[in-house]
């Protein structure tokens, strides 16, 4: 994407950060580009806000280097990095309403009162909150506690933005409201930012590039779609978006077998155990199914058929493998149902092919579909 | 019983304790600075105003009860300085030893004030700890009891804990997420205290404040003997004509004077108080 030809705003160089014998992080090395949005995306405890924290000078690295448009910014403390950190519980001063929570950052500045005022104006003109510059933040609700939040962090000017799960504690719908707004604003402001979430749909939606984290350690950076569509590995293929997972193997020969139906896949190519995924959706349901290269094609039973409103999920028992089907509704769609033999089709590049892990390693659910 | 039901019948017991142990003995003791002192402390009958006249008339009076006011503001002041740090670190500490910090903290409230007090005659004393201390480094130390000096770092000793617990149970609203946001919109750290940690401890340093005002304006014991008599103020003037002189009605007179000041320093913290709370919350 374009943001990748940008030159570097932002350089993690083997940044690691230890608690006792705990490593948080993990020589993580990273380049964002001027301008760009990257997901920092991992489940909870993998070290997401432990790498912001440090990026903003909240906590000291225990080793590497983090350089902001050339310079070396590892040592700064946190008032002379110059970053708009938008905290997940809001963290607005409770004591000053919203202009002055706003203005805060520009006292600090030292910009002159009429100025300060005129930008403060515009702060709360663009997250549309100009009717409650009077307002304690305790008078707000929480989103406009998140918007004011997002300002403050915003009217400062930052050179980079730093935004530590801000969503986390809005309801749904409010949610992606947000998250659709803080992409536009951060676009339009043409500002670095770091996002940190857990949710991968979040960090799917809105992010130029995301890197997926676990345990400390950065497993695969890419944009959303190389994420979703070519997942580095087992772990990043399972914890963004719903995948089906079973266990085949790999002839020495290069046949792939799942069970005794010969399958063409992408990936690993080794021969011996290795793990088969397949995201549910991508699997039809059909009576002719496309002949030839590129196409996988079973013949499975119906266990289990669940209807989800627009979703319709079915359960297919094939050979030793369960897979799970995900198909949209449509009025009139005759659909088979438990005990029916049914035929299934998919790509072969929606065919993930990954060494099988060893046992332990990877803690997966038991069988079937991740959970999304 | 209105929309709070049986809830009033609660503070009753209260109201009667208070009743009986306050407002009758204050009542008592107004109406006993009406009559007449007399030698050894018997008690005339007659109403009169002789008391209260000669009280607001000998300027010694109103030196004491200014000296007493500006004594009792410095122990609050240095209490609050010397808590202050003390208490935001208890607060900052592990929660494994918050609690053991706490009670360490209060507990010199375990030991009488009057042990306290002896303990630091022989802290200060000439031959005591503080003076060999100091001359051990080449000062030629200063008098240290006796005098106010000794009042002062005796009672901000003994009044400190009451500071401490106050500072933290003001310190709840505090939250150190305020202090990132306010550093990384780049405040120093000095700025991050007045602007955000100051204001929002303000209402434990009111209350602390208080407290320790209203305790020093009565304690009597440690004036007294670090003071060696020499200091004299409100609280340690009624003792001596309680206990000593058995000047009853003067005795009387002066305590509801201190009673006065209470009420002074309760409106003064109210408004500050209230301003505060408008301000901050
Ligand atoms: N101050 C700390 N002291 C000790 N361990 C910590 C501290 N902060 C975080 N950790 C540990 O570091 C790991 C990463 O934490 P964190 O960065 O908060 O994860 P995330 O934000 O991805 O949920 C966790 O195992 C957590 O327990
Ligand atoms: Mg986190």
């Amino acid at each position: 994407m374009a943001a990748e030809a940008a030159p570097p705003h932002l350089e993690l160089h083997g940044l690691e950060k230890r608690f006792g014998a705990t490593r948080a992080v993990q020589a993580l090395s990273l380049s964002v580009g001027k301008g760009e949005l990257i997901g920092l995306l991992g489940p909870s405890g993998c070290g997401k806000t432990t790498t912001l924290r440090m990026i903003g000078g909240l906590m000291p690295a225990t080793d590497g280097r983090i350089i902001v448009a050339g310079r070396d910014v590892t040592a700064l403390p946190p008032h002379r990095r110059d970053m708009g950190i938008v905290f997940q519980n809001y963290a607005l001063f409770p004591h000053m309403d919203v202009a002055q929570n706003l203005s805060f950052g520009l006292e600090m500045r030292k910009i002159p009162a009429d100025e300060r005022q005129q930008r403060v104006q515009r702060a709360l003109a663009m997250v549309r909150l100009e009717a409650f510059a009077a307002r304690k933040p305790r008078e707000l609700s929480g989103g406009q506690q998140q918007r004011v939040a997002l300002a403050r962090a915003l009217v400062i000017e930052p050179s980079i933005l730093l935004l530590d799960e801000p969503l986390s504690n809005l309801d749904a719908n409010l949610r992606e409201e947000m998250r659709n707004e803080i992409r536009d604003i951060q676009q339009r402001l043409g500002i670095t930012a770091v996002f940190v979430t857990h949710d991968q749909a979040e960090a799917l939606a809105i992010c130029d590039r995301i890197a997926v984290m676990r345990a400390g350690v950065l497993e695969q950076l890419g944009t959303p779609f190389e994420i979703y569509e070519r997942p580095a590995n087992e772990f990043v293929a399972g914890f963004v978006g719903r995948v089906n997972r079973a266990a085949g193997h790999r002839g020495a020969d290069g046949r792939l077998l799942l069970g005794d139906v010969v399958l063409q896949g992408t990936g690993h190519a080794g021969a011996g155990p290795v793990t088969i995924m397949i995201r549910p959706h991508r699997i039809r349901l059909t009576d002719t199914p496309p002949e030839g290269i590129g196409w996988n094609s079973a013949t499975g039973t119906v266990t289990r058929r669940t209807f989800v409103g627009d979703l319709l999920s079915i359960e297919v028992a094939l050979g030793p493998a369960s897979l799970l089907v995900e198909q949209h509704t449509f009025a009139g769609a005759v659909v088979a149902g438990p005990g029916d033999a049914v035929r299934l089709a998919w790509r072969a590049e929606d065919t993930l092919v990954f060494p099988a892990s060893p046992a332990g390693v990877f803690p997966a659910p038991p069988a079937g579909v991740f959970p999304a | 019983m209105g929309r709070f039901g049986l809830l009033p019948l609660l503070v009753l017991p209260a109201v009667a304790v208070n009743l009986l142990t306050f407002l009758w003995p204050m009542l008592n003791l107004a109406g006993l600075s009406f009559r007449e002192g007399m030698p050894g402390g018997g008690i005339g009958t007659d109403f009169t105003m002789a008391t209260w006249r000669d009280l607001l008339a000998d300027e010694f009076y109103l030196e004491i009860l200014l000296r007493s006011v500006g004594v009792s503001l410095t122990i609050t002041g240095f209490a609050l300085l010397a808590g202050y740090p003390l208490a935001f670190f208890v607060h900052r500490s592990d929660a494994r030893w918050r609690n053991l910090l706490v009670v360490a903290c209060i507990s010199p409230l375990l030991i009488s004030a009057v042990v306290r007090t002896y303990g630091w005659l022989v802290i200060l004393g000439d031959r005591g700890f503080a003076p060999s201390l100091l001359r051990g480094i080449g000062i030629d130390p200063p008098r240290l009891v006796f005098n106010m000096t000794g009042v002062i770092i005796g009672l901000v000793e003994i009044l400190m804990p009451y500071m401490i617990l106050s500072l933290l149970a003001g310190f709840g609203k505090l939250n150190q997420t305020l202090e990132e946001a306010a550093a990384s919109l780049g405040a120093p750290p000095l700025t991050v205290f007045w602007r955000i940690v100051l204001p929002l401890t303000l209402p434990g340093i009111l209350l602390g404040c208080l407290l320790t005002f209203v305790l020093t304006i009565s304690s009597f014991i440690t004036p007294k003997l670090l003071g060696g008599g020499r200091v004299l103020l409100l609280a340690t003037e009624i003792y001596d004509n309680a206990i000593v002189t058995l000047n009853w009605p003067l005795a009387a007179a002066l305590s509801l004077i201190a009673l006065g000041v209470f009420g002074a320093a309760m409106v003064v913290y109210g408004r500050i108080a209230r301003a505060a709370e408008r301000a901050i919350a």
